[in-house]
């Protein structure tokens, strides 16, 4: 087979994985095509993580068929790890080494001569505008910069795909943009992604098409806006509720027709029809609007927002 | 560009053993100041402490001049704690913060993991085989020629604990458990291997125990090379050795393998 002509880098059926008696991976089907960037959107314990490690070759699978640039990943998990450029959530990177010695000896372990390796390291610290920290311990990199490391690091190889297991989590707002900035430049320069995260701003503003995973299913999978304006409409309301009224509100919302959600002190109310729901009738709260998104769509389908454990 | 598969023996990546080894070459290139109080100064502080203190009191031992006798001993003794220290301690640490999980993600594999742990463990015991073995060699209280002999008897040995480190690291839930290896396991060896003292001397009770014991025929097999004096007890001891290898080293890559791959 050859990998370069076919559309999916990735090609993914029936997907499963047990740990005993718990399915982390639910019978999941999907395809990643060259240059895109896929995400799985999902809360923690939706099964990401062990979709991704199964991509990676790094856990075998239970049930399903799963190639990786025309690898078989149940045949040759080993080849398949040839091919790609894998950032696991925790950064694994080496304390014992300094920034540029772990991409050398990355390069090193993946095939690269020791030669190609140190050209290499430079090369991707540079594209990442980390050349000023080649030297410096990890220990005094902040997790902003550990995170672009180890990116970095998975494209040493010049992967075909890159994995990344929620590339942002738990870093802060600034760390987080910076990531985001990398991860575009990537993009751009036609790397295809498959990425895991439970923000949905960061689905939105990254992935061209994704998946939302929820008890190791996919719910919905599509682009973005098209999962938007499917499952969640174009506007919502939210109703600000005391617990005194909080009933009432709820049976009135019900007797109009329209889908609800209670997250506690707000209610994320939406229109089955797509269009913006009409609270008019309801006297004493305060409504507002805005756009539907992500989480509005997951909200919608499980029942239950991302930042549920 | 895709990275060559790389070269195979019997199933084995070498480029991963390789890599390994090398990964820990550089940490010890860019350590190797405080890391030679460990391979040298602190073996070498023994070694003089017990040559001059116990060696006053102590004319010759089976008819070889105590320091002598001791010499490889304590050379054999620091080899044991370098491989067992880097499989053990090192090796733990690189699971817990996620170093062998990024190894994993290059085309590498468990077992290639653990050879590559265990290479650097040889290393590790014939580095400071050489240091000490140098200086005693300076000293008069061993002969340079058999010093070669006993590089071979530090090979085994390094062999040997790296895969019994890495028997630890894989088990140990926590450092505090992992600790053990040195409390429970080294040290107790170190002092009944016969390092310091002929088994012979130990009450009937132990002597059996202490020759069963993993650093005793490493010892033993150092002694032989060092006195010249090589029988069928030396070959009996490298088999000994060879064998627990033989069965430490896979159940080590098999714990590994269950503590990194789900």
């Amino acid at each position: 087979m050859n990998g370069r002509s076919d559309p999916a880098v990735i090609r993914a059926a029936g997907l499963t994985k047990r740990f005993g008696d718990i399915v982390a991976v639910d019978d999941v089907s999907f395809e990643v095509r060259r240059g895109e960037t896929f995400g799985l959107l999902g809360p923690n314990g939706a099964g990401k993580t062990t979709t991704m490690q199964l991509v990676s070759g790094l856990s075998p699978l239970t049930a399903g068929e799963l190639t990786v640039a025309g690898i078989d990943v149940t045949r040759d998990a080993r080849k398949v790890r040839n091919v790609l450029g894998v950032v696991t959530q925790q950064d694994g990177l080496d304390g014992d080494l300094h920034a540029r010695d772990n991409l050398i000896v990355y390069g090193f372990v993946s095939g690269l001569s020791r030669g190609e390796a140190e050209k290499r390291a430079d090369a991707v610290l540079m594209f990442f505008d980390l050349t000023d920290r080649a030297n410096e311990e990890i220990d005094n990199l902040s997790g902003g910069m550990k995170r672009r490391l180890a990116i970095t690091r998975a494209l040493m190889t010049s992967p075909q795909v890159i994995v990344l297991d929620e590339p942002t989590t738990g870093l802060d707002p600034q760390g987080r943009n910076r990531v985001w900035q990398e991860l575009d430049t990537m993009k751009q320069a036609g790397v295809t992604v498959l990425m895991s995260t439970h923000y949905m701003e960061e689905a939105a503003a990254l992935c061209d098409r994704l998946a939302i995973m929820h008890d190791g299913r996919f719910l919905a999978e599509g682009t973005p806006d098209d999962l938007v304006s499917r499952h969640a409409g174009a506007e919502v309301a939210q109703v600000r509720v005391s617990n005194g009224s909080r009933r009432e509100i709820v049976s009135w919302i019900a007797s109009a027709g329209l889908d609800y959600r209670d997250a506690g002190a707000v209610i994320t109310v939406t229109s089955p029809s797509g269009t913006r729901p009409d609270l008019s009738g309801l006297e004493g709260v305060r409504v507002s609007y805005r756009p539907a998104n992500l989480e509005d769509v997951y909200l919608s389908m499980s029942g239950r927002t991302l930042a549920d454990d | 560009m895709v990275a060559a598969q790389g070269v195979y023996f019997a199933g084995l990546r070498l480029r991963s053993i390789a890599g390994i080894w090398f990964r820990h070459a550089l940490v010890l290139r860019r350590t190797w100041l405080p890391s030679a109080t460990w391979y040298f100064v602190e073996p070498f502080v023994i070694l003089l402490g017990i040559g001059l203190g116990i060696g006053a009191l102590v004319d010759d031992v089976d008819g070889v001049r105590y320091v002598r006798f001791v010499t490889p001993g304590i050379i054999i003794g620091s080899g044991m704690f370098h491989a067992i220290f880097e499989c053990s301690w090192g090796s733990f640490f690189r699971i817990q913060k996620g170093v062998y999980e990024t190894t994993l993600t290059a085309p590498v594999s468990t077992v290639e993991i653990a050879l590559g742990d265990m290479s650097w463990a040889i290393s590790r015991a014939l580095i400071t085989a050489v240091c000490i073995g140098a200086v005693a060699a300076i000293l008069g209280w061993m002969d340079p020629v058999s010093g070669l002999g006993i590089l071979v008897a530090a090979t085994l040995t390094g062999m040997l604990f790296g895969a019994m480190g890495l028997v630890f690291a894989a088990l140990s839930p926590n450092v505090h458990v992992l600790s053990l290896t040195f409390t429970v396991v080294a040290s107790p060896l170190y002092f009944f291997s016969g390092a310091f003292f002929p088994i012979s001397v130990l009450p009937d009770w132990i002597e059996p125990i202490a020759w069963a014991a993993p650093l005793t025929p490493c010892v033993h097999l150092a002694r032989g090379f060092e006195t010249g004096d090589l029988g069928m007890s030396h070959l009996l001891a490298a088999l000994y050795i060879v064998a627990l290898t033989a069965v430490l080293a896979p159940i080590a890559s098999t714990l590994l393998h269950r503590r990194l791959i789900k």
